[in-house]
């Protein structure tokens, strides 16, 4: 089954990489034309970026764009990074600044970046503003699906002068969705199997993920059923409800520290889901590095983990 | 006649303040101790250092214990303290707060009213009169009825000897009187005593035994009413002529009587 | 007197009926909380599979007995005991302190065994054999440090316990303890998501276990709290009048003061901080059956043991198959009723 997929991604590269020259810009609003040196964007919240070159110090203050940075090979143009971005390893080496609300502006001044990188989510106009009056360049990403995903991707590429790999790593990721996609079309049971997707554990309060989360678009492709396909988002769900909806297969991303049981072994001790599916049947995944919460290239990676725990690898 | 109580050398202070300096006295069964003088001469913070609640330097021993001997519930069974003021949070009904005073004669945490208990909180409410109001709300009541209550309270407690801060400070004519007479008529009982700080002069002599003259915290005088209240002492220590005063006072209302 | 002593006798035959009302009340609440839920289960099955449960008898329908038995009941009893617990500690402390505002978290109590919980988080502690235990035991005793420094300071302030003081107090401290909360966040970033989970609280976790440890508290701390139903009486009527008619205050305060922090302790423990449910259910039952602790104290036992169990029925049930944190709903009921309690009382309503 790997060798296959290999097989088949390695075809699927080499397709991408001798199409990539050739390019498709026209369909992708983000591609300014650059003749010249300078580089001059339209960025997730339709700001105009305006580069004098690729850039070459950048902060990044959201996780996924950080990872993107070292998928798209920029790694080495990260100067700073939000506190909480910790993959791959090495930028764990790179200084951190404070993020979200806490942002500090004067933080990110300090380390001279040409760029800086940062979510709509958690960052703020008036934080954008502040930045770009200091003559820093700001780029938001705004990725809530895996289309936007790729678009992430794609306007980091070209902020950072790496338009071809960012293709060859966006084009990776399609034809892994496309081949999980069609292998679980193939092999998925008649009805759908169903699936539960734990965000919090019980001890304080059950979070699950909705519709419209990266779990629940990558479980589609999967041919998965959410549980809670009727609710919007990440939502704090009655323990009775999972009980009664009797999921097939559970994905946990509680996080283990080390202490106690681990997250799956609090899941199949809790009293009364001796008689859900998956627990009877011991189906369940805990995903601990944000593989399936993260808008960044591992959402292949995490599907892939998905598709092995329900379908065998 | 038995010593009820009996205070040495009381000393007060706070700090570099003294308050109360080394004043001695004692009370006896059927006396009524009246403590007397001028405003900031230390008869209130006498009153709490006896009760319990200021601390203090000297000895004070009850029936011839030392004060600090005693448990709370067996002190309140030889000495109960009538405050000054009240100001109850919760619409208690008059009932409950006289039960209160049962308190100290109790036998177990759960151990219901006994006939004896019964039987004080019926003499107390004949003393006081609360029978109309028996079921009010204290929050409902006037002044004068809630110092009543708490009198009521302190009857139904049945202490040997009775601590009164000022109890009638801040209340009309008729309840002055009313509360005199009651207390007056509670001392009838053999083996009581009562200790008050009044304001009143008058009051005073009216009612009182005996009497502890104070001059800022210091003691002038103690003994029969009639000689530690002498004129000499009061002029001294009030700064004017007290007896000319309070016979120009009763003046006024002869030449009403004579005309 | 023969006539007054004949009126207290009838009353004090419909004071002992009321006081059967609150237990028959909780219980109510109490069938009706495990009947109701976010799955809606038949009246029959439900009885059925409670039935099975208790008798040993093989389920019919293992769902439905997960459902009832062994998530339903478990939170059910764990709210009507935190309800239980938050209502008789809340009585006692407005008693005691003669203030109808003072409770757990007006006085920053809460906020205190918050912090001890949190404290346990961050650094780890643990009972060997007690997975929850140091959690537990963290915040009864910061709930009890707490207690002490806001009430030394309140009596250093203002020996009379107004109610500015008070709540003045109980704000500062509620501040100051957050920021520390706060300041442990920061510096624990691996024990980050255990904490600000646990700051959430929630009774969805609630087991059997848990409803064991909130019994044993309860029963040795209300215990001790209903005990003191005469010398609640007379610190209610002032501290003043409670030292005069000969009860040791100070051993009092400490029984209540005890009592009261293991109680707010255990309740934080496991559901969080779940805020009001100590002001309001006393002050409902205060109107019911007057302020007479021998009354009030086990009324609102079992008062309070419904109010939870009410509050937490809204919040299994009103959104289903959302769930409300159980806080909200006790906080909106709780934020309206403080509001009146407080205008009435500055208004002399």
């Amino acid at each position: 089954m790997r060798q296959r997929l290999g097989a088949w991604l390695a075809l699927v590269l080499f397709a991408t990489t001798a199409l990539a020259g050739c390019g498709d810009s026209s369909k992708d609003p983000t591609t300014a034309p650059s003749d010249s040196a300078g580089i001059t964007l339209t960025d997730m919240m339709g700001q105009t970026v305006t580069l004098s070159g690729p850039a070459q110090k950048v902060v990044s203050l959201t996780a996924s764009d950080v990872e993107i940075l070292y998928a798209i090979g920029a790694g080495d143009t990260v100067v700073g990074r939000g506190e909480f971005c910790d993959y791959p390893a090495e930028v764990l080496q790179v200084p951190a600044v404070q993020s979200g609300n806490d942002t500090n502006i004067e933080q990110i001044i300090a380390l001279d970046p040409d760029l800086v990188v940062m979510g709509t989510m958690a960052q703020s106009q008036e934080q954008s503003d502040q930045l770009r009056q200091a003559g820093i360049a700001v780029l938001a990403t705004d990725a809530d699906d895996i289309a936007s995903t790729y678009q992430a991707i794609e306007l980091l590429g070209q902020a950072t002068g790496r338009p071809s790999q960012a293709q060859a790593v966006v084009d990776q990721m399609r034809t892994t969705f496309a081949d999980l996609s069609a292998q679980a079309s193939a092999r998925a049971s008649q009805p759908k199997p169903t699936i539960y997707y734990e965000i919090s554990p019980l001890e304080y309060g059950l979070w699950a993920a909705g519709r419209g989360t990266f779990m629940d678009e990558v479980g589609q492709l999967l041919q998965l059923d959410n549980i809670f396909g009727d609710l919007e988002g990440w939502a704090e769900v009655s323990q009775e409800q999972v009980l009664e909806r009797q999921p097939d297969y559970i994905l946990t991303v509680a996080m283990y520290f080390g202490e106690g049981p681990t997250p799956i072994e609090s899941i199949l001790s809790r009293q009364g889901w001796e008689q859900v599916p998956a627990v009877a049947d011991d189906a369940i995944l805990n995903l601990q590095q944000d593989e399936l919460s993260r808008p960044g290239p591992r959402l292949a990676a995490g599907a892939q983990l998905l598709y092995d725990f329900v379908y065998g690898a | 006649m038995s010593e009820l109580l009996s205070v040495r050398d009381l000393t007060v202070s706070y700090g570099d303040l003294t308050i109360v300096d080394r004043v001695s006295f004692s009370l006896s069964a059927g006396e009524w101790l009246m403590v007397v003088g001028p405003n900031g001469a230390g008869k209130s913070t006498i009153v709490s250092a006896i009760s319990g609640g200021a601390p203090h330097r000297g000895r004070v021993s009850v029936l011839g214990r030392s004060l600090t001997s005693y448990k709370p519930s067996a002190l309140a069974r030889v000495m109960g303290v009538l405050a000054q003021r009240h100001n109850v949070g919760y619409a208690f009904t008059v009932e409950e707060v006289v039960r209160l005073g049962r308190y100290c004669h109790r036998r177990g945490v759960f151990a219901g009213s006994t006939s004896q208990d019964e039987a004080a909180i019926e003499r107390a409410v004949a003393m006081t009169g609360l029978e109309p109001i028996w079921r009010q709300s204290v929050l409902t009541l006037s002044g004068g009825e809630l110092q009543r209550t708490f009198l009521a309270q302190l009857f139904a407690q049945d202490p040997q000897a009775l601590i009164l801060d000022e109890p009638t400070n801040h209340l009309d004519l008729a309840y002055q009187e009313q509360v005199f007479d009651l207390i007056s008529q509670w001392l009838k009982e053999p083996g009581r005593a009562v200790l008050s700080v009044v304001h009143d002069l008058s009051l005073a002599r009216a009612y009182g035994s005996s009497a502890l003259l104070l001059d800022r915290g210091r003691s002038v005088g103690s003994g029969p009413v009639s000689d530690t209240l002498s004129r000499q002492r009061l002029s001294q220590v009030y700064e004017m002529d007290v007896y000319a005063w309070m016979e120009r006072m009763l003046s006024q209302w002869q030449e009403v009587v004579t005309l | 007197m023969a006539h007054a002593r004949q009126r207290r006798g009838e009353r004090g035959l419909a004071r002992w009926a009321g006081q059967l009302v609150f237990p028959a009340l909780a219980l109510v609440v109490m069938v009706v909380a495990v009947s109701l839920g976010s799955v809606s289960v038949p009246l029959g099955q439900t009885v059925e599979a409670l039935w099975r449960a208790a008798t040993g008898q093989p389920q019919p329908d293992r769902m439905i007995a997960s459902i009832i038995v062994s998530t339903r009941l478990p939170r059910v009893i764990c709210a009507a005991l935190i309800g239980a617990g938050l209502s008789v500690g809340g009585a006692a402390m407005q008693g005691l302190l003669k203030n109808p505002l003072a409770d757990g978290s007006t006085l920053g109590v809460s906020g205190g065994a918050a912090l001890g919980a949190v404290v346990a988080i961050a650094f780890g502690l643990t009972l060997p054999g007690l997975p929850f235990g140091s959690v537990m035991v963290m915040a009864m005793v910061f709930a009890f440090l707490s207690l002490v420094i806001i009430m030394g300071l309140a009596y250093r302030l203002d020996n009379s316990l107004s109610t500015n003081t008070i709540i003045l107090l109980g704000v500062i401290f509620s501040m100051f303890v957050s920021s520390i909360v706060s300041l442990l966040i920061t510096f624990s970033d691996d024990k980050i998501h255990s904490i600000t989970f646990w700051l959430m609280g929630s009774l969805a976790g609630a087991n059997l276990n848990q409803a064991l440890a909130l019994a044993g508290v309860l029963a040795v701390g209300a215990t001790a709290i209903v005990a003191c139903g005469r010398e609640l009486n007379a610190f209610a009527v002032g501290e003043d009048n409670a030292r005069q008619v000969g009860i040791d205050v100070r051993r009092i305060k400490v029984v209540v003061l005890v009592s009261v922090s293991a109680l707010i302790g255990v309740c934080v423990a496991v559901g969080g901080s779940i805020a009001f449910v100590g002001l309001v259910t006393p002050h409902m039952v205060r109107l019911l059956v007057g302020p007479n602790h021998r009354r009030l104290l086990p009324a609102s036992l079992f008062g309070g043991a419904a109010f939870l169990m009410l509050a937490d029925l809204v919040a299994r049930t009103v959104l289903s198959p959302r769930e409300l944190p159980i806080g909200v709903v006790t906080s909106f009921i709780g934020a309206i009723f403080f509001l009146t309690i407080f205008w009435r009382a500055r208004k002399g309503v």
